[in-house]
């Protein structure tokens, strides 16, 4: 049985390829079969991400529009076998993509024998969100903690809700985590960010986990390799903890407090 | 430039099929019938369906337009007050008119006018938050939602409003002019609150009431709240 997992937020900017990338690696090196598409048509990101850029010769939109078949479209990651990037294309819009055509292509994945299907979604609440949320059994909705990022989400959570597939054929709803990214304890601590238990409140829906704010995201996005790979980060082992709940594992919650700092370390900085 | 186009009210004279029967067999044979003595008349005639009987067969209304098309007439819509009825007309895609033309519906529509609760409509409920873009609007009553309504999302109710959550986006009761409509909230921290047109903003919501379970309601036309016991 494969999942089909959206990862959407509603907001640009808040890390929604960068938690694709993560999380989709994250899978993979646990040995699961993974498939990441990029459904932001135009404005591909995910490729440079996972560091695929140079080796993108056809994409989603070839599939769809039946100009490439799956094989040829999808790129093996250099880290690890199991995990396939679907890239997004730079020079077509939106409307290449049709309901029909995303259907068949995850249709396609899921008969290759891919277990987890991620759609990186594009900002947004127009078609290509839309399309990326409407086969989605699972969704991975990340937001910043600040009060407009929080609104999007919880604009799309309505929008996962009435207009998933799910939702229209009445089937089991599209199971909804959320994921906290460039979360700040000190700041939330001087008012200066959204708590998470606020957040949580007011979306309803339960924490899968809290990325904390990390230069470390900003490079390995730079560098091209997912920021899961980069050892000893914090924000990598925020996506591991995230990963491993998501498959089932309990793990306690972290990077949610603040770290008591002491006099030495007050004195002497980090 | 003139507007592409243009919306305009207009009072028009449709054919109403009369249903007597939820025997469909019964009803083709005598539509067959009819067609048969004046064959061009009914072509491509706009016919409004109204069903006498209630507790029609759920697929009685899709069979009844394929035969009325097989006819050469157009089903355009459908008349009555029968709620199952409608929801089979939303299904077909027909066109919902109100029978509202005795002298009873005038009355009542006088009471509810006036102000008078109809003891046969129950309030609208609403078993969820209303989450940010959502609207939700109960038409001539209440409104409950059992839930939160999130900022960026707005309720509506001709009556009442009762929200057993937080209410955090914006709120209208009264929303036809009712001023003895009130909002009941368990935790007030509203964006707006509004009463028969006449509103208050959050930053003008005293803060002492802020967050607690109040109801709100007009006088002297102001919005003014009390702490509900």
């Amino acid at each position: 049985m494969s999942r089909v997992i959206v990862v959407t937020s509603g907001k640009g900017g808040v890390g929604k390829t960068t938690t694709s990338a993560s999380f989709s690696m994250g899978l993979a090196l646990r040995g699961h079969k993974t498939a990441v598409i990029d459904f932001d048509v135009g404005l591909r990101n995910l490729d440079l991400i996972m560091g695929c850029e140079r080796r993108v010769v056809y994409d989603f939109v070839n599939v769809v529009q039946g100009e490439a078949t799956l094989k040829q479209a999808l790129i093996k990651d250099k880290h690890t076998p199991n995990l396939y990037v679907l890239a997004a294309s730079q020079t077509r819009d939106k409307d290449a993509l049709t309901k029909e055509g995303v259907g068949q292509v995850i249709d396609g994945l899921k008969e290759m024998g891919f277990e987890y299907i991620i759609c990186d979604s594009p900002a947004g609440i127009e078609k290509g969100a839309q399309l990326a949320l409407y086969y989605a059994d699972d969704a991975l909705v990340v937001t910043n903690p600040e009060v407009s990022s929080v609104r999007d989400s919880d604009r799309i959570l309505g929008i996962l809700q009435a207009k998933s597939k799910r939702a229209e054929e009445g089937m089991e709803p599209i199971r909804e985590n959320l994921i906290l990214t460039r979360y700040n304890p000190e700041r939330v601590e001087e008012g200066e960010m959204m708590s998470w238990d606020d957040i949580v409140e007011l979306l309803g829906v339960p924490l899968l986990g809290a990325v904390p704010e990390s230069e470390d995201v900003l490079n390995a996005s730079n560098a091209g390799v997912p920021v899961i790979l980069h050892e000893g980060s914090p924000a990598a082992q925020a996506y591991e903890d995230i990963v491993a709940r998501y498959l089932g594992e309990e793990r306690p919650q972290r990077f949610l407090t603040a770290e008591k700092k002491g006099l030495l370390k007050k004195l002497f900085g980090k | 430039m003139t507007q592409p186009i243009e919306l305009k009210g207009s009072v028009m004279s449709f054919t109403v099929l009369k249903v007597h029967s939820d025997d469909i067999g019964q009803v083709q044979h005598a539509l067959a019938e009819k067609v048969q003595q004046a064959p061009g008349f009914f072509q491509n005639v706009p016919v409004v369906i109204e069903p006498t009987v209630t507790a029609l067969p759920p697929t009685f209304l899709a069979q009844l337009m394929e035969i009325l098309r097989q006819n050469g007439m157009m089903p355009i819509g459908l008349r009555t007050q029968d709620e199952a009825i409608r929801q089979q007309a939303e299904f077909a895609g027909l066109g919902i008119f109100d029978i509202e033309t005795g002298k009873r519906a005038r009355a009542e529509r006088a009471k509810r006018e006036k102000g008078e609760s109809c003891a046969a409509a129950p309030g609208k409920l609403v078993l969820k938050t209303i989450r940010s873009g959502q609207q939700v609007y109960a038409k001539n009553r209440d409104l409950v939602i059992i839930g939160s309504v999130n900022p960026g999302a707005e309720v509506y109710a001709d009556g009442h409003i009762h929200v057993y959550g937080a209410l955090k986006g914006r709120a209208f009761a009264g929303a036809q002019g009712d001023e003895t409509a009130r909002i009941f909230v368990s935790r007030l921290e509203a964006e707006l609150v509004c009463i028969a047109g006449l509103y208050i903003l959050a930053e003008d919501i005293p803060p002492a009431i802020r967050g607690k379970a109040v109801t709100a309601f007009l006088q002297n036309e102001k919005v003014e709240f009390s702490e509900l016991p």
